[in-house]
């Protein structure tokens, strides 16, 4: 998956395991930048008695680099708290939930947002309310409305919203990491000898009808660009975005008191920039350590992106697929192209019309060109299918990122950087088969963008 | 070996919510854990958290949050890292400082013995 359960330790704390970050100029306020930070990943709705929510005990962040260092310029930090109206009924809610101040809910989570930058730490609101988790008919009758009532409008122009969304993030779980398996494509694979598949078949989504828990913000672009009018080749006008979520260092388990103790600094125990980077470029063994380094230090992990291990596999795995890759390969000849995609920046040059460069600092971020408008008709392939507005700039929240990388990492990008390189036929077409189509929920046109959350009466159906 | 009385090394920023350091020495750092009757090999809990009873849970507020750094700031937990070399960590609210004290932590390591 994008980064949902991707490192080893992050996978047993899912509160503080970052699943997706997005970030585009918003359609339907093109003036501003839209920020998204999911956690909590793979929710089955019907989740009570304790439904789910954020974790009381984790300093969730969403940074933006502005000058290309890798280091944050702008944070957004968000704490939550719950509250609970009454401890002595095991409900979530005693009656329907109709409103955000219902006396019916009993477990509710309130947040606040700062902003730090190097002009000091401000409060940008605080006892802002989450919605419910959308339980069912009867408990949250109309959810679409009273969720909409959860996103809070913060001085400055600023509109923020945290609570749980639709998975928006599409993949065939179930066949990649079965030895990558993309269905669509399975009768090519190897098979280790097995006769399992004789047909293509089509995509599986793993993710479908499942919740997550987003942060999303939405900022003015001159909030974090400066004022002044950018143009598509203005290197100020790209921003680059991760979220981190971090705990205090020290748990105790307090046996008297029946939870767990915090205390010492807060540290970092999740990160997330570009999708699939820890989740299918960084090793198991350094996956947790990736987690806890800032996006400055990576170029301690560049020779996995400049290297990667799925690029071997293809060619080894798809026999004959992927001669031209199995070349490549075997030069040693580093990924540019990924490096390029994924830690630099897309220099001007290179796509006519484009750029998304930070400079020479190798540093895993979500890079934004802000002064490109958005698409009035989009594509899904992003900038691999001409849409400039999409992935790998920025990222929309219905991109099809897994194909994009996929096909990057096939050898389809490395023209970029080796004009003589030709890529096989089998870069442009290769895919896990699945699409926005594959996703129930429809994503929303206006803010918070990620679909109404799958109701725990109707899912599983 | 420092003498008994004698404090460890806790900076200004380990205040106490009222702004006060909080009264951690050698002593009253063993004395907590014996009281306590130890809560690990080598991790000891001092503060709020040993006072607290099942039977006050009706009492406490409606709030569930944390008991993390920002409601339990009067905690300190002190971690011997390596009684060997006598490194310990302590960590209060959301401050941390490391000392180097063998004896200290050969003394705290003895408790669970």
């Amino acid at each position: 998956m994008s980064s949902h359960r991707e490192a080893p330790e992050i996978a047993k704390d899912p509160v503080a395991d970052s699943t997706d970050v997005y970030a585009f100029v918003s359609p339907d306020r093109p003036s501003t930048v839209t920020l998204i930070a999911n956690y909590v990943p793979l929710q089955e709705p019907a989740g009570g008695p304790n439904f789910y929510e954020f974790g009381d005990d984790v300093q969730y962040e969403i940074h933006v680099d502005t000058d290309g260092d890798g280091l944050p310029d702008v944070t957004y930090q968000f704490q939550f708290e719950t509250v609970l109206r009454d401890r002595d009924t095991f409900l979530y809610n005693t009656g329907p939930i109709r409103s955000l101040d219902s006396r019916n809910w009993n477990s509710r989570q309130f947040y606040s947002v700062r902003r730090r930058s190097s002009g000091g730490t401000e409060q940008l609101g605080t006892g802002l309310a989450c919605p419910p988790c959308n339980i069912g008919p009867l408990s949250t009758p109309t959810y679409r409305r009273l969720a909409a009532s959860a996103v809070h409008s913060l001085p400055g122009g600023i509109r923020v919203f945290a609570g749980q969304r639709a998975e928006g993030f599409y993949v065939d779980l179930g066949s990649v990491f079965d030895l990558a398996t993309l269905r669509p494509f399975q009768q090519l694979h190897a098979k280790y000898g097995m006769h399992v598949f004789s047909d293509p078949a089509p995509g599986v989504n793993a993710t479908n009808r499942l919740n997550v828990h987003s942060i999303a913000i939405q900022v003015p672009i001159a909030a974090l660009t400066g004022s002044g009018q950018r143009d598509e080749s203005d290197p100020r006008a790209v921003i680059g975005v991760w979220t981190s979520a971090s705990r205090q260092h020290v748990r105790v388990w307090d046996a008297d008191r029946f939870e767990n103790a915090w205390s010492g600094p807060f540290r970092q125990v999740s990160r997330l920039g570009n999708p699939l980077v820890n989740e299918v470029l960084i090793p198991l063994g350094k996956k947790d350590f990736w987690n806890t380094q800032p996006p400055v230090d990576d170029e301690k992990f560049a020779e996995y992106v400049s290297h990667p291990e799925l690029a071997r596999l293809l060619p080894a795995l798809y026999p004959g697929v992927f001669p031209h890759l199995a070349h490549l390969d075997k030069s040693g000849e580093p990924r540019a192209d990924l490096e390029a995609i994924l830690l630099t920046g897309i220099p001007a040059g290179l796509i006519k019309d484009f750029q998304n460069h930070t400079g020479p600092v190798l540093a895993d971020m979500l890079r934004l060109n802000t002064a490109i408008r958005p698409s009035r008709t989009p594509n899904i392939l992003g900038v691999l299918g001409g849409d400039l507005a999409g992935f790998p700039n920025g990222r929309r929240v219905f991109d099809d990122v897994v194909t994009i990388e996929l096909r990057a990492i096939a050898g389809l990008t490395y023209p970029l950087v080796a004009p003589g390189y030709q890529p096989d036929a089998a870069a442009s077409a290769v895919t896990d088969g699945v699409g926005p189509r594959d996703v129930t929920a429809r994503y929303l046109r206006t803010f918070p963008y990620l679909g109404v959350p799958y109701s725990g009466y109707d899912n599983p159906s | 070996m420092m003498g008994a009385q004698q404090h460890v090394d806790i900076p200004a920023s380990l205040a106490g919510p009222a702004g006060r350091p909080v009264p951690v020495s050698r002593r009253s750092v063993l004395r907590s854990a014996a009281g306590a009757g130890a809560v690990g090999a080598a991790c000891l809990v001092v503060g709020g958290a040993l006072g607290a009873v099942p039977a006050a849970a009706a009492t406490r507020p409606a709030r569930r949050a944390p008991d993390s750094g920002r409601a339990g700031a009067d905690r300190v937990v002190v971690h011997v890292r390596d009684a060997r070399t006598g490194e310990i960590d302590v960590f209060a609210g959301t401050s941390h400082t490391r000392l180097r004290d063998p004896g200290l932590a050969a003394q705290l390591a003895g408790l669970m013995r």
